[in-house]
C-alpha cells in the first residue's frame, strides 16, 4: 500500500493521467465551443472515429504524420459542416441529429477499415518529443516535458480556447448566440454563421481528438476505437461549466483517478478490480453532482433559432 | 461590413418615409399599404391596439423582416436592408418591447455585442465602458458598465438598451411599449431622458398604446388598426377621445362604477406565505380582507409575487404558512376542484397555458370543469345535446367572436379567449373571482366589455380580487388598492384617496406613511 | 420535411453500420432450397454443399476470438474442397444479445445443417431455439453445457493450458522477475489463461510478480495501452492478456521496443514481429470436422469439446522471428508433453 505514494508511482500516475486526458480535452474544448454558441453535438465519437481512420489510413499510406493529422482536420471539418447545415440550416432536433451523426461516423470507419485496411496494424505515429531543458529536471521533466507534440497541444489549447472564449470579439458572438440569439441578431450579428463556425471548430477538434488515439497515443486503428470517449468528453463540458479551465480540471480529475486505479491494480493492492474500473465514474458524477451549475448554461442550447419568434 | 467604430459622425437622418408598406404573415396581413413618416427632432407616436401591425412596421423599418410590397426612404434616397446590421449602419436603433441583452453578459459586453474592435480580434472593453459611462451620464444616472444585467433593475436595463444605440451612432431611435415594464416614477425618469435625446437633435418614434402617454411625449401620432392606416395627427390638435376611436373604430363608454354597496367579508387571506418557482420566497406574509360587492386591487410591478399569490389562492401553489378562509371556511388545504366547487372563480394569467386548452374546441373547454357535473351526464356518458345548448348559449351572452363552437380555441383572438373564460368561470355562479391580469394582450372592445362585466360581478355582490400591472385599470376599477412589493403588502389605499404617483412610490417599495407625505 | 431528413441520416447511419458487417463472407452461390431435411444429406450424392452458419460477438478481423473460428472454418472449408462442399454464413460484431438471437433463429429457419452461436452470452438464446429446430445442430461456446439436448454440441478451450505454457517461457525470459498481464474483464476464457500463467510462472520460480489489471471492458483500446504502460512503468519486461483490446498492449510493447508479448487466442505474432515470443492459438478445426462428420453421422448434439494441448485445439506457435534460445524452448516443449500427458494438470 505505501508504494502508491512512492515519487515514482506519483509520477507514473501523473504521466499516464496526462496521456489519457489528451482526447478528453480536444473533444471537449471543441464540444465547449459548440455548446456555448446553442448547438448541443452528440455526434462527437462518430467524428473521432471516423477521422481517427482517415488519419491513421493516410499515416500507414505515406508514412506523413502531418498529412495524417491534416486529414483529421478535413474529415472533421467536413463532419461540422454536416451537423451545422442539419441542425441550424435545417433547424432539426439536435439530440436526434448527433446520434445519427455518431452512428453513421461510428458505421462507416468501421466499413472504410474492413475494406481498405481489413486487420489490425501498426504505424509510427507523433513520438515523444522532449522538450530542452525543462524535459531533463528530475521527476517533473518526465512527467510534464517527455510527451508528443499533439499531447503538449491539448493542454496549450486550454489557454488558447479560453483566450477566443473570452478576449475576443468573435468569443462573446459565440457566447451571445448561445444565451439570446434574438438579442445578437438585433445588433446585426449573423447568427447562423456565428454557429456554423463553432460547430465546425467544435467538429475539427473532435477530429484531432480522434487522431491523437489513431497516430499519437495508440498508432493503431479498430473498430469502435474510441470506445465511447467522445461521450464522455460531452460530459465534461457539462462538469466544466462550459469553460476551458472547468473542463481542463474534470478531464484531469476523470484521467487521474483512472491512472491511479490502473495503478493500484498493478501494484496488488486488494481492491476487486469492478470496484477500481468503477472508480473514474463514481467519482467524476460525485464530483459533478456536487459542482453543478445550471446557470451556466447557455440559454439556447438546443434551440434553434428563427427571426422574430419573439 | 456594417459596423463602424462608435461615431457620432454618421449623416444624420433628416427624414424618413415608408410608403405604401404592405408585410403579410401566413394567414395574416399585419401592414396593409401603410404610410409613416419622421422627421428630424420629432417624436412620432405610432398607436394602436396589440396586433393592429405597429411592431411589424417598425421591424421593417429596422431591418428583421423585408416589406412584401414598398418603399423605405431615408434623406430621399431608397433603401433595402436586410438585416439589422445595414440598419445600424444607417443610424436607426431600436429598443424592444422584451429587452434583447444578454443577462448572463456585462454592460460593457452587451454594449460592445457585434461591434468592430479598436483592437480587433480582441475586445477593447475599456474603452467601451468609458464610453458607456459617458453616455449613461448625459442621459441620467451612471449605468456601471461591470455590472451583469441580471443585476439591472428594468428601469436600469431599459437604459443599457438606449445606451446601446447610441452607442452605435443611431440619430433615430425606435421605441416599442418602452413603458409596459415600468414603475409610473421610472416612466417619469424614461421620459426625462427622451426629451433630453430630442433636445440633442434625436429622432424618436414612439410605439404604445397608452393615450396619456402617447398625449405626454409625442408631437405627431399615427394611428393602426387591423394592419391599415387610420390616420396621422399632431397631437396637440387631437383630443383622446378622438384617438380611441380610430383606435377602435367607434365610441367608447365611459365606465360608471355604482357606488359601493359592501357587504359581508367573503375572502379572508392570513400571513401568507409561499415559495417562488425558484425556491426564493416570493410571498412574506399576506394579509387582505375582500367584501362581497367590492373589487380590490392588487397594484405591483411584475415579478413581486402577483402570480404565486393567484396561485396559492387558486390552489395551484404550496402555501408554506397561513390561512384563506372563504366565507370564513378554511380552504388553505382544499383541493383545486373542491375549492372551485365551493365558489371560488379564477381567470388565470397565462390564459392559455393554464385557462384552457389550446386544440380543443370551444365547447370541450367550456366543460374543461363542469363535464362530470350531473347536469351534462347521462352515467358515464356525456350528455352533448345539452352541452351544446349551454355552451351556445355562453357564447351568445358573453359576446364571443368564434366561427363556431367546435373551432379550435387557439384560432381565436386573444379578447375572445378571455370573454370565453371569462363567461365559463362566471357561470358557475361564484362567490369569490379571481382574476389575474384580465385584460392583458386584450384589444381595446374586449377590455371594455370585460370591464364592465367585472362591475356588474360586483353589482351582485361577488367579492373581486383583481390583480394586473396595468395600474390604468386598478384605478379605474377598484374600490380598494393593495400594493404587492417583494412579497408584502405595501399598504391599502382607498380610491381617490391616493395619487398615482403616491402609487408608484409604494410599488417601488417606499412605505405606505412615506408615500402619503410626498 | 427536416425531421424525414433526420430520419433518412439515422436510417443511413444504421444502413451504413449494417453493411459494416456483412452478414455473408461467400456470396450465396444459388438459392437454397427452404426444405433441406439434415439428415437425408448423407444418403444423398453431396451435390449439395454442407452449410454452417456462425454468429460472432466481434468482428472475423478482431486478432482475437472471432478471427480464430473464422480462420478455423476457412481452413476447413479449403480442406473439403471450397465452397461447393461447405458454404459458410457468419454475422459478426453481433454485441447485442437479441440481434444475436434473431440471427441464429434465421440462420436456423433456411435450413443449415449447424449454426454455431461463438459466445458464453448466446447460451439461453440457444437454449431457446433449439428446441424449435430438432433437426439441426446447434454449437455453442465457450461453455461446456449442452442442456441435455440431442441437438446441441457445446464447446470450450482449456485456455490454462497454453496460459501455462507461455507463464513457464515468460518466466525464464524476464529480467526484472517482474511481468504485467492486462486483461480485459474478468471471466470465461480471460480469467482461466491468466490463471494458467500465473500457475506457469510460479512453476518456474515463485518470487517473479506477476501484476494484473482489468480495464472492465473488451473494446477499450485506450485504457487497454494505457494499463500495458503502467506495467513497463513499474518495471515489467514482459506482458501478456487476452481479448480484441489487446492490440493497445501490444502497442505499447512496440513503442517501448524492449517489452516482450506472449498472445493468445490467436497468432499475434504480425502485430510486433520482433517482439511477440509465442501464442497460444486456438484451432477450432479439428471440432469442426468432428462436428460436421457426427452430423452427418446423424449425431446432432449432446456432447461437449474442449480445445485441449493433447486434442490440437490449443496450439503454442512460437514466432520464427524471435530468436528463442534452445533451452528454453525445450523447456516450453517439456512442459507441453507433460500436460498431454497428464503429469502436469493446471487448474482453470
Amino acid at each position: 500500500m505505501n508504494d502508491v505514494f512512492q515519487l515514482s508511482v506519483v509520477a507514473g500516475i501523473l504521466t499516464s493521467a496526462i496521456r489519457l486526458a489528451t482526447p478528453y480535452l480536444y473533444a471537449a474544448i471543441g464540444e465547449a465551443f459548440s455548446q456555448r454558441s446553442g448547438v448541443v453535438n452528440l455526434g462527437v465519437d462518430g467524428i473521432m472515429l471516423i477521422s481517427a481512420y482517415a488519419s491513421f489510413y493516410i499515416v500507414l499510406n505515406t508514412g506523413s504524420i502531418w498529412l495524417g493529422l491534416l486529414a483529421a482536420i478535413v474529415v472533421g471539418l467536413l463532419m461540422g459542416l454536416l451537423m451545422a447545415f442539419i441542425s441550424v440550416t435545417l433547424k432539426a432536433e439536435q439530440g436526434i441529429s448527433g446520434i445519427g451523426l455518431y452512428m453513421f461516423g461510428l458505421g462507416l470507419s468501421s466499413l472504410l477499415f474492413k475494406t481498405t485496411i481489413g486487420t489490425v496494424k501498426t504505424v509510427t505515429g507523433f513520438q515523444p518529443v522532449k522538450i530542452p531543458l525543462l524535459g531533463d529536471i528530475p521527476v517533473v521533466g518526465e512527467i510534464f516535458f517527455q510527451h508528443s507534440l499533439l499531447v503538449y497541444g491539448a493542454f496549450l489549447l486550454v489557454p488558447l480556447a479560453w483566450f477566443v472564449l473570452e478576449k475576443t470579439t468573435w468569443g462573446l458572438k459565440n457566447k451571445s448566440v448561445g444565451q439570446n440569439p434574438a438579442a445578437a441578431d438585433s445588433l446585426g450579428v449573423n447568427v447562423d454563421r456565428v454557429r456554423y463556425v463553432s460547430v465546425c471548430i467544435g467538429a475539427i477538434l473532435a477530429g484531432i481528438a480522434g487522431a491523437s488515439l489513431s497516430i499519437s497515443l495508440l498508432n493503431l486503428f479498430q473498430d469502435n476505437l474510441t470506445a465511447g470517449q467522445g461521450f464522455i468528453a460531452v460530459a465534461l463540458v457539462y462538469f466544466g461549466g462550459w469553460k476551458p479551465v472547468g473542463i481542463l480540471w474534470g478531464a484531469l480529475l476523470f484521467s487521474t483517478v483512472n491512472a491511479f486505479q490502473l495503478w493500484m491494480q498493478v501494484l496488488g493492492v486488494k481492491i476487486p478490480s469492478d470496484v477500481a474500473i468503477m472508480l473514474p465514474y463514481l467519482l467524476t458524477i460525485a464530483a459533478l453532482a456536487i459542482t453543478i451549475n445550471r446557470v451556466r448554461q447557455p440559454a439556447a442550447l438546443n434551440k434553434p433559432f428563427e427571426r422574430g419568434e419573439s | 461590413m456594417a459596423h463602424g467604430v462608435p461615431t457620432n459622425e454618421k449623416q444624420q437622418i433628416q427624414r424618413v418615409e415608408m410608403c405604401n408598406i404592405t408585410k403579410c404573415f401566413p394567414g395574416v396581413l399585419a401592414n396593409d399599404r401603410v404610410c409613416f413618416d419622421v422627421n428630424q427632432g420629432e417624436v412620432h407616436a405610432l398607436l394602436g391596439e396589440n396586433g393592429a401591425g405597429k411592431s411589424t412596421l417598425m421591424r421593417q423599418l429596422y431591418g428583421l423582416y423585408r416589406p412584401d410590397e414598398g418603399e423605405i426612404l431615408i434623406n430621399g434616397r431608397p433603401y433595402t436592408f436586410n438585416s439589422p446590421a445595414d440598419a445600424i449602419e444607417v443610424g436607426i436603433g431600436m429598443i424592444h418591447q422584451h429587452f434583447m441583452l444578454v443577462p448572463t453578459m456585462t454592460v460593457a459586453e452587451n454594449v460592445a455585442l457585434g461591434l468592430k474592435s479598436s483592437r480587433e480580434p480582441m475586445l477593447d472593453l475599456d474603452k467601451v465602458s468609458a464610453r458607456i459611462r459617458e453616455l449613461s451620464q448625459l442621459y441620467g444616472s451612471i449605468i456601471d458598465p461591470s455590472a451583469y444585467v441580471w443585476q439591472l433593475s428594468v428601469g436600469e436595463q431599459q437604459r443599457v438598451e438606449i445606451i446601446k444605440a447610441l452607442y452605435r451612432g443611431a440619430s433615430l431611435i425606435i421605441l416599442d411599449e418602452p413603458t409596459a415594464v415600468l414603475t409610473p416614477q421610472e416612466v417619469n425618469d424614461l421620459f426625462v431622458t427622451l426629451k433630453r435625446m430630442v433636445k440633442d437633435g434625436h429622432t424618436l418614434i414612439f410605439i404604445s398604446h397608452k393615450l396619456h402617454e402617447v398625449m405626454a411625449i409625442s408631437n405627431r401620432v399615427t394611428v393602426l388598426r387591423d394592419g391599415c392606416l387610420i390616420g396621422t395627427r399632431l397631437t396637440s390638435e387631437v383630443t383622446r377621445n378622438e384617438l380611441v376611436k380610430m383606435m377602435v373604430g367607434r365610441d367608447v363608454r365611459q365606465l360608471n362604477p355604482q357606488p359601493l354597496k359592501s357587504g359581508p367579508v367573503r375572502l379572508e387571506i392570513q400571513g401568507l406565505q409561499a415559495m417562488g418557482d425558484r425556491g426564493t420566497e416570493a410571498l412574506r406574509g399576506i394579509n387582505l380582507q375582500i367584501h362581497g360587492g367590492e373589487i380590490v386591487g392588487l397594484a405591483g410591478v411584475s415579478g413581486n409575487g402577483q402570480r404565486e399569490l393567484a396561485e396559492c389562492l387558486a390552489g395551484v401553489r404550496k402555501t408554506n404558512h397561513g390561512t384563506i378562509l372563504m366565507d370564513s371556511v378554511d380552504i388553505s388545504f382544499m383541493p383545486l376542484k373542491q375549492r372551485i366547487d365551493s365558489g371560488l372563480a379564477y381567470i388565470p394569467e397565462e390564459r392559455m397555458r393554464d385557462g384552457a386548452v389550446r386544440e380543443f374546441s370551444v365547447q370541450e373547454n367550456v366543460f374543461l370543469h363542469d363535464h362530470a357535473s350531473p347536469k351534462y351526464t347521462h352515467g358515464i356518458f356525456l350528455d352533448f345535446a345539452r352541452m351544446r345548448v349551454f355552451a351556445s348559449e355562453l357564447v351568445k351572452n358573453f359576446n364571443v367572436k368564434t366561427p363556431g363552437l367546435d373551432t379550435p380555441i387557439k384560432n381565436l383572438s386573444g379578447g375572445n379567449i378571455q370573454k370565453l373564460i371569462m363567461a365559463r368561470e362566471l357561470s358557475r355562479q361564484p362567490k369569490v373571482l379571481i382574476a389575474a391580469q384580465p385584460t392583458r394582450g386584450v384589444d381595446i372592445g374586449a377590455t371594455e366589455y370585460i370591464h364592465q362585466r367585472l362591475l356588474q360581478q360586483r353589482e351582485e355582490g361577488i367579492a373581486i380580487f383583481l390583480i394586473s400591472e396595468d395600474l390604468d385599470e386598478i384605478c379605474v376599477l377598484s374600490d380598494r388598492i393593495a400594493v404587492l412589493y417583494e412579497g408584502r403588502i405595501m399598504g391599502i389605499v382607498e380610491r381617490n384617496e391616493a395619487t398615482v404617483e403616491q402609487i408608484g412610490l409604494m410599488m417601488a417599495g417606499i412605505s405606505m406613511t412615506e408615500a402619503m407625505q410626498r | 420535411m427536416f425531421k424525414r431528413l433526420i430520419v433518412v441520416l439515422v436510417l443511413l447511419g444504421v444502413l451504413v453500420s449494417a453493411c459494416a458487417t456483412p452478414p455473408t463472407a461467400v456470396p450465396a452461390t444459388e438459392a437454397a432450397p427452404t426444405e433441406a431435411p439434415a439428415t437425408e444429406a448423407p444418403t444423398v450424392e453431396p451435390v449439395e454443399p454442407f452449410r454452417i452458419a456462425v454468429i460472432m460477438p466481434s468482428a472475423i478481423t478482431d486478432m482475437a476470438f472471432s478471427q480464430s473460428m473464422y480462420s478455423a472454418l476457412i481452413a476447413v472449408q479449403t480442406e473439403m474442397g471450397g465452397e461447393s462442399a461447405l458454404e459458410i454464413k457468419y454475422s459478426e460484431g453481433m454485441f447485442k444479445v437479441p440481434d444475436a438471437a434473431a440471427a441464429i433463429r434465421d440462420y436456423a429457419s433456411q435450413g443449415f445443417n449447424v449454426v454455431i452461436a461463438h459466445g458464453s452470452q448466446y447460451g439461453a438464446s440457444v437454449q431457446e431455439i433449439a428446441v424449435d429446430f430438432p433437426n439441426v445442430t446447434f454449437a455453442w461456446g465457450t461453455d461446456v453445457n449442452t442442456f441435455g439436448m440431442p441437438n446441441v454440441f457445446a464447446y470450450t478451450a482449456a485456455a490454462e493450458q497454453g496460459g501455462y505454457i507461455n507463464g513457464v517461457l515468460a518466466a525464464m525470459l524476464t529480467k526484472t522477475k517482474t511481468i504485467g498481464v492486462t486483461g480485459p474483464v474478468e471471466v470465461g476464457d480471460a480469467k482461466t489463461y491468466v490463471d494458467g500463467f500465473v500457475q506457469g510462472v510460479a512453476s518456474v520460480d515463485p518470487a517473479i510478480k506477476v501484476s494484473k489489471t482489468w480495464t472492465g471492458s473488451f473494446s477499450d483500446v485506450a485504457l487497454m495501452t494505457e494499463a500495458a504502460k503502467t506495467h513497463i512503468a513499474a518495471g515489467a519486461d514482459i506482458l501478456t492478456g487476452s481479448s480484441q483490446s489487446v492490440v493497445g498492449s501490444i502497442g505499447a510493447a512496440k513503442d517501448n521496443g524492449s517489452v516482450l508479448w506472449f498472445g493468445t487466442q490467436q497468432n499475434q505474432s504480425s502485430l510486433a514481429p520482433t517482439l511477440v515470443v509465442a501464442s497460444q492459438v486456438y484451432d477450432w478445426s479439428g471440432m469442426i470436422k468432428e462436428i460436421i462428420a457426427n452430423n452427418k453421422a446423424g449425431t446432432l448434439g449432446g456432447q461437449a469439446y474442449v480445445l485441449q494441448l493433447k486434442n490440437d485445439g490449443l496450439k503454442i506457435v512460437f514466432n520464427p522471428d524471435y530468436a528463442l534460445s534452445a533451452e528454453i524452448k525445450a523447456a516450453g516443449e517439456k512442459a507441453i508433453a507433460d500436460i498431454i500427458a497428464g503429469t502436469i494438470t493446471v487448474n482453470p
